[in-house]
């Protein structure tokens, strides 16, 4: 069999490969703060790219958050006709206990309907006038998180044939339209994260291309003293991964100071709901996601650009 | 380290045939000259040596390994024993000349320590150690030309090949430059220097081989006295 080595291989020293690595990370450094203003312009760049896609994403992470936290209340209410005997109200409280979807089921007397309706609406002097207590009994169940829109409103259907019942009021609207957000969200999301994934990588990508070709002469004589081609474009994936990380952590604070600046409304609006809010994303395992999302973006850019630029090196110099 | 050049023909892209059915064997730790005219084809006959390019027919075998078909992976391994001297020099400016001579050796993964031993003796040896912080461009052509030499080396290569090392030099500097090729010749190394001095060559006293037009028109050995 032909001989496709010339010398026998030699084993590089023990501690080479690491050695190289963190003579690749100290050039690196030393190269994006001898160029700082384009640095700094290409973090920016990224991080817009990188921040919109993951405001996006926390908005809809704190939709399902609000969703999650009203999850009690899809479900629905039947209404029985003024005057009508308690004993119709709890028969169908026991029935829906036994209904499957159901998850809790709550009965509301007339006094106690009368009650609520006095604490709530500062009208207990005028309640005072009346005679008889206009307020009917009630019934609310809440269903599982498992029952559809159309599961819901059969449980409603079969609630409604009741006798005394007046009206089943099913309250379903608020949380499709939440629901029908949601996917508009998402797929925004899914959509802006591809283009701008796309945006972040071409940006890394042009930005190490010309970092290789201001840096060709070195190139090409790495290449004749016998330089590998993981060797030769390693300091060039350090680059697109800082240019990346840069880009996150340019993201990052932007989209925390986007939180903290709708935090005290969003407190607000929750609170005037009788509900404490813990909006997502100050949590950690966003931010590493969103530096590793960076990181392999920058990289993404970096081998696209420098596979293309060293291969047409390595063809002019007549390599396999 | 014998070299071995079989019917070489190179015809490049645009229908130039730079070498024409080239034969010739360099024997191992030989001292080589290659002559002729500026077109004559020496760089192309070094480039093919360094796999800088690759013959369109015929074989370049380097110790009996026919190298046009040496597979990516084993490429880089190959360059690291040898050293390439050009006239253009390829020094990097932003780096200092410790550090340009210091490249072979960070390629080949060496230790600082080894690496500053290394690089402190190939500066000396082409005394400008003195010189070691310097940029290139705060060098004169000639020294330039010697830390070049001195990157070629400091890998210890096997074979030393240099295309018009003398081309921007002073017929002294030309001298003792070509001193330097022949005590790396002494030491063992197979060295290949293409030059269109003659005169310069004549007093080398070793191996010529002409070309012309790409082909092999002489092959002889010299008299060193003249």
């Amino acid at each position: 069999m032909a001989r496709t080595r010339v010398w026998p291989a030699q084993a590089r020293p023990w501690g080479a490969y690491w050695r190289d690595h963190g003579r690749v990370l100290r050039d690196t450094l030393g190269y994006l703060s001898g160029r700082f203003a384009t640095t700094l312009w290409v973090w920016l760049t990224i991080g817009v790219a990188l921040a919109v896609p993951a405001a996006l994403h926390l908005l809809e992470a704190n939709l399902v958050r609000a969703a999650g936290q009203w999850r009690e209340n899809p479900g629905f209410s039947v209404y029985f006709e003024p005057g009508v005997a308690m004993e119709k109200p709890e028969d169908l409280v026991e029935r829906l206990k036994a209904m499957d979807g159901i998850e809790r089921v709550w009965l509301t007397t007339p006094d106690e309907a009368l009650a609520e309706f006095r604490e709530l609406s500062g009208v207990s002097d005028a309640l005072e006038l009346l005679d008889d207590n206009p307020l009917p009994a009630s019934v609310r169940a809440s269903v599982t998180t498992a029952v559809s829109p159309a599961g819901l409103a059969a449980l409603a259907e079969q609630a409604a044939v009741t006798d005394g019942v007046e009206d089943v009021v099913v309250e379903r609207s608020w949380l499709e339209r939440l629901g029908a957000l949601r996917e508009i969200v998402t797929r925004l999301h899914w959509s802006l994260t591809a283009i701008l994934g796309l945006g972040a990588v071409l940006i890394s990508g042009a930005t190490v291309r010309l970092a290789i070709v201001a840096r060709l002469e070195e190139v090409k004589v790495l290449t004749l003293v016998g330089a590998g081609r993981g060797y030769v474009r390693r300091p060039f994936l350090y680059l697109g991964a800082a240019y990346g990380l840069g880009g996150a952590v340019i993201a990052a604070m932007a989209i925390s100071a986007l939180l903290l600046f709708l935090e005290e409304p969003l407190v607000r609006l929750f609170g005037s709901y009788g509900r404490d809010l813990e909006i997502a994303g100050f949590d950690p395992i966003f931010h590493l996601v969103l530096l590793a999302s960076g990181g392999t973006l920058g990289v993404l850019g970096a081998v696209a650009a420098s596979s293309q630029r060293l291969n047409r090196l390595n063809a002019a110099q007549g390599r396999p | 380290m014998g070299i071995e050049f079989q019917h070489v023909v190179k015809r490049f892209e645009n229908g130039t045939e730079a070498l024409s059915d080239v034969s010739v064997t360099i024997p191992p730790g030989s001292l080589t000259f290659l002559t002729g005219h500026s077109g004559a084809g020496k760089s192309t006959f070094l480039n093919l040596v360094l796999r800088a390019d690759r013959p369109t027919r015929g074989k370049v075998l380097v110790n009996g390994v026919d190298i046009a078909g040496l597979k990516r992976r084993h490429l880089p391994v190959y360059r690291r024993h040898l050293g390439a001297v050009f006239q253009d020099g390829q020094l990097l400016d932003a780096r200092t000349i410790f550090n340009n001579v210091a490249l072979p050796l960070h390629v080949a993964g060496m230790r600082a320590r080894d690496v500053g031993r290394r690089v402190r003796a190939a500066l000396e040896s082409v005394d400008l150690l003195r010189k070691a912080e310097l940029l290139p461009g705060q060098l004169s052509a000639g020294e330039r030309q010697r830390v070049v030499i001195a990157r070629a080396v400091v890998n210890r290569p096997k074979i030393l090949l240099a295309d018009e090392p003398t081309g921007n030099l002073d017929p002294e500097l030309s001298r003792s430059t070509m001193a330097l090729f022949r005590r790396f010749h002494d030491v063992g190394v197979t060295v290949i220097v293409a030059s269109h001095d003659t005169e310069l060559v004549g007093t080398m006293g070793s191996r010529v081989v002409g070309l012309d037009h790409g082909r092999v028109v002489s092959q002889e050995a010299t008299n060193p006295d003249g």
